[in-house]
């Protein structure tokens, strides 16, 4: 077995209201598995669920002792609870000392007073908290509060260690600092977790692999790379920001590579959907390069002529909008637009790879013509 | 005025020579209140709690009783007190009225809806997901209730406070089922407020004037111990120094 918890048919349902359904989905020993996903979409529910927290509507969970969820007994249940540990998005610290927050769990667990202070005072190290110990726990600063609750639940030492949007309520450098104190203690600690957040930039620094839970259900799961570049779907690509998702056509296909109508306009891309297939198409505005002069495209296969409408500079990117027969974004550097001089109403040649292309079936209702 | 100062002199003395007639009666008011804040607070706590923090069946009902018993009329509730315990009463085989035992009981029911009331609006008050927090680092449902109830610790002690006032300062139960007996040419079921009336009733404005001074002495006191415990002030340098003391202690040891 090289899952530690297998969810299987989890289905949740409040007052009727179906809130998540996941057919499958399992977590391999040792990664950071991030389920990503808007708001409401079942993610904190999924996180309830796995720490028996809540019980299911329909459906089971397999846990590392091989113990089903519609199996165990109260004693087991307790056992399992106790190697987990849960972050929530709040600090949600009791009124007491840094020292006696962190210790709350092991106190629990009954541990033996020595060891008990020994494993507190090494995370506190860990976490470079030992100068706060004495403080109430409640005088912290929003990032300190969150650091104590990390280091509450990781003193525990659990096989698994499930986070609720944990840096939703801090600043960007708090965000930073703890994110770094995650992903460094989880990987040295050897622990398995669950992240669980709504927002994907979050996440894509220390996930192993992405999971896409919209509408309580579950769209995908990969690498980051992988989902964030093909996603599965056009909920997945628009979840990710997508913002050339465009609607076109097979029109001819021969070994996996094929030719798209967009519009008035042919594209080729990567792609096994027969001919006459309806499809959506997605552009990373950053594989999107613009050229002064198409001589210049190399082996790109899509050489598209454009006018420039619009540039905005953000940071040291210009996101130039283009008109290319159909809308297209790309990002360049401020470096480039200027050394090319890209303002509005300039003629350009886009190019674009066919394997920068991604190809998605449609699913969707088609867009009003004209 | 001059008999209200004469009164003031006369209760200074009873108190400083510790009367053993005002001392008596003094001291089974303590009793008979702990008492009865200690098993107001034994059923409260855990009333409140559940009201709180349980939905089921029934609940509405409770709570409104509930609200409803922290305005009851003392007098009331020694009404059916008295009700229950006479001798031809639903408990009068037990013999307990006009014993402290019935006062205890009617004063149990005065405190215990204050107690459970005020418990129930600071936990309702309180982040849930605290209780949450609790079980997901390993607390049992009993554990993280008690966790819960300990960070609501100052409203608890709200809670005690608002019922042993209430109780040591009523009058109409503790006389309509204790009786204000004396036994022996001793107090038996006098408790001083119960021991004011008669005083003032019988014009020995001294004594009345003593017992309330005590009365009002003991309430503050009481009060103000909790008060410095639940604001943390009381506790706080004695806990210090001791904990240095046994660190220093360990150290030396070690």
């Amino acid at each position: 077995m090289d899952f530690l918890i297998s969810v299987e048919g989890l289905r949740q349902e409040y007052d009727g209201r179906q809130v998540l359904n996941i057919e499958k989905l399992e977590l391999i020993e040792g990664e950071i598995l991030a389920v990503v996903g808007p708001n409401g979409s079942g993610k904190s529910t999924l996180l309830r669920l796995i720490n028996l927290l809540e019980k299911p509507t329909h459906g089971d969970i397999v846990y590392w002792s091989g113990k089903r969820l519609s199996e165990i007994d109260r004693n087991e249940r307790r056992e399992l609870a106790r190697q987990m540990a849960m972050i929530f998005q709040e600090p949600l610290l009791f009124k007491r000392s840094v020292r006696a927050n962190v210790t709350y769990g092991l106190k629990v667990r009954k541990t033996g007073k020595d060891e008990r202070e020994k494993m507190v005072e090494d995370i506190l190290a860990k976490l470079n908290l030992t100068e706060l110990a004495d403080r109430n726990a409640l005088t912290l600063s929003g990032g300190e509060a969150q650091k104590v609750t990390l280091g509450r639940a990781m003193v525990l030492q659990p096989r698994l260690l499930l986070m609720d949007e944990p840096l939703a309520s801090l600043d960007v450098p708090s965000r930073k600092d703890l994110r770094g104190y995650i992903s460094d203690l989880v990987r040295e600690m050897g622990v398995t977790a669950i992240y669980v957040s709504h927002d994907y930039h979050e996440v894509l620094e220390i996930a192993d692999r992405l999971a896409v839970l919209i509408g309580g259900n579950l769209l995908q799961v990969g690498k980051p790379s992988e989902v964030f570049g093909r996603p599965a779907s056009e909920e997945v690509a628009s979840f990710f920001g997508a913002e050339n998702l465009l609607e076109g056509e097979v029109v001819k296909c021969r070994e996996g590579m094929a030719r798209l109508r967009v519009k008035d306009v042919e594209l080729e891309a990567l792609c096994e959907l027969p001919i006459g297939s309806r499809v959506k198409a997605l552009i990373h505005p950053e594989e999107v390069a613009l050229l002064s002069d198409p001589g210049d495209a190399g082996s790109a296969r899509n050489r598209l002529r454009a006018r420039v409408k619009e540039v905005h500079v953000i940071g040291a990117l210009a996101k130039v909008t283009l008109d290319c027969g159909f809308p297209l974004v790309a990002y360049i550097t401020r470096a480039s637009r200027e050394e090319m001089r890209i303002d509005a109403g300039l003629e350009v040649t886009a190019v674009i790879k066919a394997t920068a292309i991604h190809v998605m079936p449609y699913v969707g209702r088609p867009e009003a013509s004209g | 005025m001059g008999e209200i100062w004469q009164g003031f002199v006369e209760a200074l003395r009873l108190i400083v020579t510790f009367n053993p007639y005002v001392m008596k009666i003094a001291l089974f008011t303590l009793y008979v209140c702990a008492i009865a804040t200690f098993f107001g607070m034994l059923m409260g706590i855990p009333l409140g709690s559940v009201l709180a923090l349980y939905r089921f069946r029934g609940r509405k009902f409770l709570v409104t009783l509930v609200n409803a018993g922290m305005g009851l009329p003392p007098v009331v509730v020694g009404l059916f007190v008295y009700l229950f315990l006479k001798r031809r009463g639903p408990l009068g085989f037990l013999g307990w009225l006009y014993t402290p035992k019935a006062i205890v009981i009617a004063e149990i029911v005065l405190a215990m809806p204050l107690i459970a009331g005020i418990t129930m609006a600071a936990l309702q008050n309180e982040n849930p997901k605290i209780r949450l927090q609790a079980r997901s680092l390993g607390a049992g449902e009993a554990g993280s209730i008690l966790t819960l109830l300990r960070e609501t610790r100052i409203s608890l002690i709200a809670a005690v406070i608002a019922g042993f006032g209430g109780i040591i300062s009523e009058v109409g139960a503790a006389m309509m089922v204790g009786g204000n007996l004396m036994l022996n040419g001793e107090p038996y079921t006098r408790t001083l407020t119960t021991a004011t009336v008669q005083e003032v009733g019988m014009g020995n404005s001294e004594l009345a004037i003593a017992l309330g001074i005590i009365l009002l002495g003991i309430t503050f006191l009481l009060v103000w111990v909790l008060t410095s415990i639940q604001q943390g002030s009381l506790l706080s340098e004695p806990v210090r120094v001791a904990k240095s003391l046994f660190s220093r202690f360990r150290k030396e040891a070690a």
